[in-house]
């Protein structure tokens, strides 16, 4: 055995390893990342929800308490964002997750020509989402959109449709762009899922009788369930908080058709300029999403091993 | 309906149906790319016109080449390709320590501390912009790649801890006691035995990491300049002006943004697919 | 005589030091923050950057690109955080946000004592100035006119372009042909609609706000936009679109043929220029006059001194663009009318029969309202107002009230 004297580095590192401190110096880098970089720009965000901080008004700054709160309550826009930033997440969510869910299936199974499809059916996820949006602003287009000439020609349409401009079919157009932007998150993680589950499972169900539905429910479903959770929990809070394709695509119109809270925030700061009245709505995003990260995740469950 | 009756015949009904789904999702996922590479490809002419043209007329090139010219393309894509590098490097140095603790070990909190990783993501990026642009300042980090790095793995490192645990508890828990009886220390256990077992995983965890830092772009508008390290999609915004927008260049930006993710994606494909399936078993 | 190695060293030195301190105080560095994106825009820049370089050897501009549609959010950002520039670009809408919260720099002083002051008219500082300081140099302008195809009014019958909004509706009835895919007007109810629902309030005599106070006339008002929207909602003389339609869109209506009259600014007589023959399929004319009044808006736009840090390289980079070289520069390449009267002596631009429109407007035309708040009511109470008009959601007296509440909250 070496005298303690001419370990070298590595050596030394594992006996730290054998030391309690070794959890502790496993977490504590990311740990201090995320507190610097995280930690005071939130607590900024906190603080500036109940001051006034209006730009134009250099006059008007200071401690305002809970004012922003309640003008919040009677402000029409809020409750129309609110209530679009429901929709908008709850369907694009229920739309990615079943159409992810097909093509993992279909890709698990593994038939020749898998990894070609596979990259293909992919490659929505890799387009920024700045391109993604003015792309299909082309292909829908009242005037130059190819879809609506596609409508046309089969008879569905009569004339080319301005999507964007009906309220009635403007909010389902955003969805339909961020399900065909996002869903290859979820077929991917589901994929991989799928190919954990070992086919002996499947194999001893179906000697027990069972058929592919049931299969499927007591099987796929469980076993999955993880990964739908973490998946469908991080696209949530992706979805609430980022205004990208909605800012390219209609810019929350026509007539608050399509303004969800984040855009509804970005135009309160950037635009009005308004960054105390704008914290406070993105304080009102960050407990909707904890709320509904803590209730999903009791509700399936899931850090329970 | 003799088809459903045999195994083999069920299995053709249902290879069948596989290829008429992966068809149909192919042509739902391609569909748009392919019109947006035609249009790349035509005149502007061309495009804004009352006649629809499938098959461009004439073929140009030009967008491509105004792309190059034109928008300090060489610079941005070197300044996206350099940040995104710097993101996933920090994240995988802090992040796969950290999700192997949370993984393997087990200590109190533990739960509640996973958690708090995904709460710092719930703010929105609205607010966060401008403290963070503060912070920068004070620092000299502003306009920096480096800077810019430290900013998306703020919010891409709990996204990179979580899947990689995900990972990391597939690999059997008995693994690292047998490494120990042999005379190995934790940090021998981790490196030697875990770490391998886990490479596809955290090939596939980085993957998604560079594909967000790659595409980002508020933060990125915020915290850089034109001279300085301003990435690839600032760029592609840029060509949308008050006055214009020039449907084939912004058409062609796109394809070309997509190309090195294809083939990144291509040359992990295999071991990210393999990385994954090693992942979810345990979930 | 022999120099001890030390000696020769602090003497290299000291040389070093003269020498770069004499070459840092020759050359003076400014950055410039614009939102020039297009071709044509960033060529005219060029020019600029390049002639000014000529006059002003000692003095290297650095230019910064930023998306139109961030340009503000940048701004204020850096307002807020710090990373001024030192000279930035001023539009008239973007005016009144700018000084309240203190981007811009007095340099009213400055503007007084320059020899090139008389070439800029009162009008010109109008709207770069607050409480007589002066904020901005004016450099080009954006006159309000109409394009219209004029082949499709000769092939109609029309004599002329409309005068008058009772002569524009009769003309757009007499221009619509849905069978054909053509409509009369390519209404823009898009982003930037807000722009010409106030014309169209002011054309019909209700003015904005008068004194920091919002001066809504609400019937005249509600008059106007009910007659504005029944374009779309009654006679049905614009495209199904308009609810969505901004600037690019009713672009390419007017460039595909769809539609037969656009209103807009010079600012974008290049691009249709690209697409139509000029005096054979398009022309320009005058926007038409509404009941009580005859709106057009001139725009004025220049640049002004963000950061006090290197201010007198800072004003000779601003106040070049009013000299006539620059702004005929600016014209060239993208074809925007100069703010300064010597440029617009210029043949090429009392030759032009297309620029006729804007030099007429020139005479009434008027400024853009401009208060503190314009900006953020523009875009997020009379926009989205407007659109719940021609989607059936309001009445037009919904929306007036509407636009009037949201108007008094943003003086408050």
């Amino acid at each position: 055995m070496k005298s303690v004297l001419h370990r070298g580095p590595v050596a030394k590192l594992g006996d730290l390893s054998e030391t309690r401190y070794w959890v502790y110096l496993l977490l504590f880098p990311s740990l201090i990342l995320l507190l610097l970089v995280v930690a005071y720009p939130t607590l900024y965000g906190f603080v500036i929800s109940v001051r006034e901080m209006r730009l134009t008004r250099p006059a008007l700054n200071g401690w305002v308490g809970a004012r922003h709160y309640i003008a919040m309550m009677s402000d029409r826009v809020f409750w129309i964002s609110l209530k679009n930033t429901a929709i908008w997440v709850t369907a694009a969510i229920a739309i990615e997750v079943t159409l992810g869910f097909i093509a993992a299936v279909a890709l698990n199974r593994n038939v020749p020509g898998t990894k070609l499809f596979g990259v293909l059916i992919l490659l929505p996820y890799f387009l920024p989402n700045v391109v993604a949006g003015h792309m299909w602003a082309l292909l829908l287009d009242p005037r130059l959109g190819v879809i609506n000439d596609l409508l046309v020609r089969i008879g569905v349409l009569s004339t080319y449709k301005a999507w964007f401009a009906d309220p009635a079919t403007a909010l389902a157009a955003t969805i339909l762009v961020e399900a065909w932007h996002g869903f290859p998150f979820f077929a991917l993680l589901f994929l991989a899922g799928l190919k954990g589950i070992p086919e002996d499972l499947y194999k001893a169900a179906a000697v027990d009788g069972a058929g592919p539905v049931r299969q499927f429910r007591l099987i796929t479903v469980p076993m999955l369930r993880t990964v739908i959770t973490a998946a469908v929990i991080l696209r949530v809070i992706s979805l609430v908080n980022s205004p990208d394709l909605l800012l390219v695509l209609t810019g929350g119109g026509p007539g608050n058709a399509t303004q969800v809270l984040s855009l509804y925030a970005f135009q309160t700061a950037y635009r009005e300029f308004n960054f105390g009245y704008a914290g406070a709505l993105s304080v009102v995003m960050f407990v909707i999403l904890m709320v509904f990260a803590s209730l999903y995740i009791r509700f399936t469950q899931v850090t329970k091993e | 309906m003799i088809m459903f009756k045999t195994s083999r015949g069920r299995r053709l009904m249902a290879d069948i149906l596989t290829y008429i789904v992966l068809f149909t999702m192919t042509i739902f996922c391609l569909g748009p790319i392919v019109w947006m590479f035609l249009t790349s490809l035509k005149n502007e002419a061309d495009i804004v016109t009352s006649q629809m043209q499938y098959i461009p007329r004439s073929i140009t090139f030009q967008n491509y080449r105004a792309i190059w010219t034109q928008s300090n393309f060489p610079v941005l894509i070197t300044n996206s390709f350099v940040v995104t590098a710097i993101t996933v490097a920090i994240c995988v140095a802090t992040g796969t320590l950290a999700a192997y603790a949370f993984s393997r070990l087990s200590f109190r909190g533990r739960d509640r501390l996973m958690l708090s990783y995904l709460l710092v993501r719930m703010f929105p990026a609205v607010m966060v912009i401008i403290p963070l642009f503060v912070m920068m300042r004070t620092v000299g980090l502003v306009d920096s790649r480096f800077g810019l790095a430290l900013a998306y793995t703020s919010f891409l490192l709990p996204l990179f801890v979580w899947m990689l645990k995900g990972f990391f508890d597939a690999a059997p828990k008995e693994l690292e006691s047998a490494a120990r009886v042999d005379g190995s220390t934790r940090l021998g256990a981790m490196g030697r035995i875990i770490l391998p077992l886990a490479r596809n995983g955290l090939v596939a965890s980085s993957v998604f990491i560079a594909i967000a830092a790659w595409n980002e772009f508020i933060f990125a508008l915020m915290l850089t300049t034109g001279q300085g390290s301003r990435t690839w999609p600032v760029g592609l915004q840029l060509m949308v002006g008050e006055f214009q927008l020039p449907w084939g260049v912004l058409a062609a930006g796109g394809i070309l943004s997509i190309l090195p993710v294809v083939v990144l994606f291509a040359i992990v494909q295999r071991t990210m697919v393999q990385g994954l399936t090693a992942g979810a078993v345990k979930g | 005589m022999q120099i001890t190695k030390r000696e020769f060293l602090v003497a290299t030195a000291a040389l070093a030091l003269a020498s770069g301190v004499r070459s840092a105080s020759a050359a003076t560095a400014i950055s410039y923050w614009h939102h020039f994106a297009s071709q044509s825009e960033v060529a005219g820049l060029m020019k600029i950057i390049e002639l000014f370089g000529k006059s002003h050897p000692d003095i290297t501009v650095t230019q910064e690109s930023i998306p139109n549609s961030e340009y503000m959010a940048k701004v204020s950002s850096a307002v807020v955080a710090g990373g001024r520039p030192d000279t930035g670009m001023v539009i008239a809408e973007r005016f009144a946000d700018l000084t309240a919260m203190g981007a811009l720099t007095d340099i009213s002083e400055r503007v007084n004592g320059w020899k090139e002051k008389a070439n800029l008219p009162e009008n010109r500082w109008t709207g770069m100035s607050q409480d007589g300081a002066i904020y901005a140099v004016p450099a080009y302008a954006f006159v309000d006119w109409m394009y219209y195809r004029k082949d499709y009014f000769e092939e109609a019958g029309l004599s002329g372009p409309p005068k008058t909004f009772e002569e524009f509706v009769t003309a757009c009835q007499k221009l619509t042909d849905p069978a054909k895919g053509r409509y009369a007007f390519g209404m823009r109810g898009g982003a930037g609609a807000f722009k010409y629902v106030i014309d169209v309030m002011e054309a019909f005599g209700s003015p904005i706000v008068k004194d920091g106070q919002a001066a809504i006339d609400k019937s005249a008002a509600v008059e106007a936009i009910t007659f504005y929207s029944s374009l779309f909602l009654k006679d049905k003389v614009v495209p199904p679109s308009a609810p969505n339609d901004s600037y690019r869109q009713i672009m390419e209506g007017f460039r595909t043929g769809q539609t037969a009259m656009v209103w807009h600014h010079t600012g974008s007589l290049i691009e249709i220029s690209a697409a139509l023959k000029p005096g054979v399929q398009f022309a320009t004319a005058p926007m038409p006059a509404g009941p009580k009044a005859h709106i057009a808006r001139v725009a004025y736009a220049g640049n002004g001194i963000m950061k006090d840090d290197n201010i007198d390289a800072a004003w000779d980079w601003i106040s070049f663009w009013g000299e006539k070289d620059a702004a005929i520069a600016l014209l060239e390449a993208t074809g925007y009318f100069p703010a300064s009267t010597a440029a617009l002596d210029d043949e090429r631009i009392k030759s032009n029969p297309i620029y006729q429109a804007a030099s007429q407007t020139l005479d009434f035309g008027r400024l853009p309202n401009s208060f503190v708040g314009a900006a953020g009511w523009s875009e997020n109470v009379v926009n989205p107002s407007f659109q719940s008009v021609l989607t059936g959601q309001l009445t037009s007296e919904q929306a007036v009230d509407r636009m009037i509440e949201g108007l008094e909250t943003a003086l408050r």
